[in-house]
């Protein structure tokens, strides 16, 4: 019996990972209107800065683990700022940003590739240290840093949209861009701080995965993909859809262990996107008007 | 020499791989981010029947293009639901489901140990096994595909096609069945890409998961879309041109572990320059809306 409650824990933590991908897709979808597939890129480059702060300039870790958020932020920013803009002054289809997106993903998920090469990094320094037993399962001190700091961080972003003003003006866009834009949003603002948002937030997810596992250039694949999986289970826009959509996609890949392979992971994440995006597009909690536009 | 005449071949396998996703993509504008799988259906169907059975790879190459095409039909059925980025990720989605499998299901495809000594084709008991050979078959299969792939577009069934791409509601308005369209243009699309697949595995004679990843399929739309989306011509530009370039990379000396990484900042950069600045690519007459 032990086995499902430990399957169960690690379903729970990829879980909460995926939902914080997911969380900062998401919003950044609230107000782009598109895939951000690069997000998984930022995610790994977040992981591979505190690697080079922490590891290899020694820095104190809590210095390294800020100042990667900070990066993957101006990084999610830089993209918007080169890439996106000029694709949304020419007001192109949605298309063309999804594969504009692949060519940076691609793009600089090889240039980490080339400057730290292909093989597994750890950042793990200390030796293993025993778990605690909790209802049956083994739990570690860094596994309930992950789910803490990934729930703190959910709750923030929940009070930063529904409670501030900057908050307001996200959900304002993602709304009615153009309504919006006539009581005086900036919406280019906006976006720029929906991508700040969204983008810290992957970075802040990558920091965690490279706590309890090994990193290496291509994560960031495997990441993005259950993040938009994720969203869209849960309702793309929603935050608690996030959180909900990544322990759903975390808990039936790692539940599903049990009985198949562990290959299938991606498989059983893909089969229940394409089982969702025919029966229920709008995702379990996601706002009816989003079926349109499927 | 046979290095050039290899890179010729790989070019030509791209080539049919590039003609008949344009069909999918720039003809009748349907995002189709998967179409990596088809091919790898067709190879894995082939190599099969002729390493378990004996089965001639003609027949193997004609059984893979046929369950290639059933898969397409298969893909179709959520492009006829869903639109744009929803499409492109479901398809994606089938080319990951589809790479699973030949990657796990060990039993039946060996899994990542891959299936060495696949035969190649012979003609009246001459077994075409040199390169030079190789070559003109594969050419053979590029003008094949090239004339169907031309003689669909250019006919009124091609025009719908374009309609379905311009205006979907108004070719539905015309009275034109949009679904039965994209259906028949994933199924030749899937049937040429199973050729293609086929002709890799018995001119490499070696197979494994590795050469169908879901970044094949991104790199085949790169072709498609670098050499113009509903342009033909463009479509041998592109892929030739996408193959050709980064070898030259090997001729400065670099070591495979830059070389490769390398290749794809080039492929992602391009991807980001054509979408800022020409996403019509060099060819194409329709851009994405």
């Amino acid at each position: 019996m032990q086995m499902i409650q430990q399957l169960m824990l690690n379903g729970i933590i990829a879980g909460i990972i995926y939902g914080l991908v997911a969380l900062g897709f998401t919003i950044i979808y609230r107000t782009a209107k598109f895939f951000h597939f690069a997000h998984g890129v930022v995610y790994a480059a977040g992981a591979y800065l505190t690697y080079t702060l922490f590891i290899f300039l020694e820095l104190n870790p809590l210095i390294s683990f800020f100042l990667s958020i900070v990066f993957a932020a101006l990084l999610g920013v830089a993209i918007d700022r080169f890439v996106y803009f000029p694709l949304r002054k020419r007001k192109t289809s949605n298309l063309v940003f999804l594969l504009a997106s692949f060519g940076v993903f691609i793009f600089l998920q090889n240039l980490l590739q080339l400057i730290f090469g292909a093989q597994i990094m750890t950042l793990r320094t200390g030796s293993v240290k025993e778990g605690h037993h909790f209802l049956g399962a083994v739990i570690t001190d860094t596994q309930i840093l992950i789910i803490i700091s990934s729930l703190v961080l959910f709750f923030l972003c929940w009070l930063f949209i529904q409670k501030t003003k900057f908050g307001k003006a996200i959900r304002a866009v993602s709304d009615d861009p153009i309504g919006a834009r006539v009581v005086g949003i900036n919406s280019e603002k906006v976006i720029m701080i929906a991508f700040a948002i969204g983008s810290a937030l992957a970075g802040a997810a990558g920091i965690l995965i490279s706590l309890e596992t090994n990193i290496e250039p291509t994560m960031g694949m495997n990441a993005i993909l259950k993040g938009i999986i994720a969203s869209i289970i849960g309702g793309i826009g929603s935050i608690p859809g996030a959180l909900f959509g990544g322990l759903f996609i975390g808990l039936a890949e790692n539940l599903g262990i049990w009985k198949i392979q562990a290959g299938w992971k991606d498989a059983i994440a893909f089969v229940i996107l394409i089982l969702f995006l025919l029966l229920r597009p709008s995702g379990i909690m996601g706002v009816k008007t989003e079926k349109e536009k499927i | 020499m046979e290095y050039l005449i290899h890179i010729l071949i790989i070019s030509g396998i791209y080539i049919i791989l590039t003609l008949s996703l344009n069909l999918i993509v720039g003809y009748t504008g349907l995002a189709a981010l998967g179409h990596i799988a088809f091919a790898c259906v067709g190879a894995y169907t082939s190599s099969l029947l002729a390493l378990n059975f004996g089965i001639s790879p003609w027949i193997g190459l004609i059984s893979g293009a046929i369950l290639a095409s059933i898969l397409g039909a298969v893909v179709a059925y959520p492009s006829l639901r869903l639109r744009g980025d929803y499409l492109a990720l479901a398809t994606f989605g089938l080319g990951v489901i589809v790479y699973s499998i030949a990657k796990n299901w060990v039993g039946l495809t060996r899994g990542p140990m891959g299936l060495p000594g696949i035969p190649s084709f012979s003609i009246f008991g001459y077994q075409i096994s040199n390169v030079w050979s190789y070559l003109i078959l594969v050419l053979v299969f590029v003008v094949i595909t090239f004339i169907a792939i031309r003689n669909i577009t250019s006919s009124p069934f091609g025009r719908i096609l374009k309609g379905i791409r311009e205006d979907e509601i108004a070719s539905q308005a015309m009275g034109k069945n949009v679904n039965h369209h994209k259906i028949i243009v994933f199924v030749v699309g899937a049937f040429f890409a199973g050729i293609a697949g086929s002709l890799y595995a018995h001119y490499i004679s070696f197979i494994d998961p590795s050469s169908f990843t879901i970044m094949e399929s991104i790199t085949v739309l790169l072709m498609v879309v670098f050499g113009g989306m509903g342009s033909l011509k463009g479509s041998f530009v592109g892929a030739s041109a996408l193959i050709i370039l980064p070898e030259l990379l090997r001729f400065l000396g670099m070591p495979n572990s830059v070389a490769a990484p390398l290749r794809q900042i080039i492929y992602g950069l391009l991807l980001v320059i054509l979408m800022i600045w020409r996403p019509q690519g060099l060819m194409g007459k329709y851009k994405f809306k």
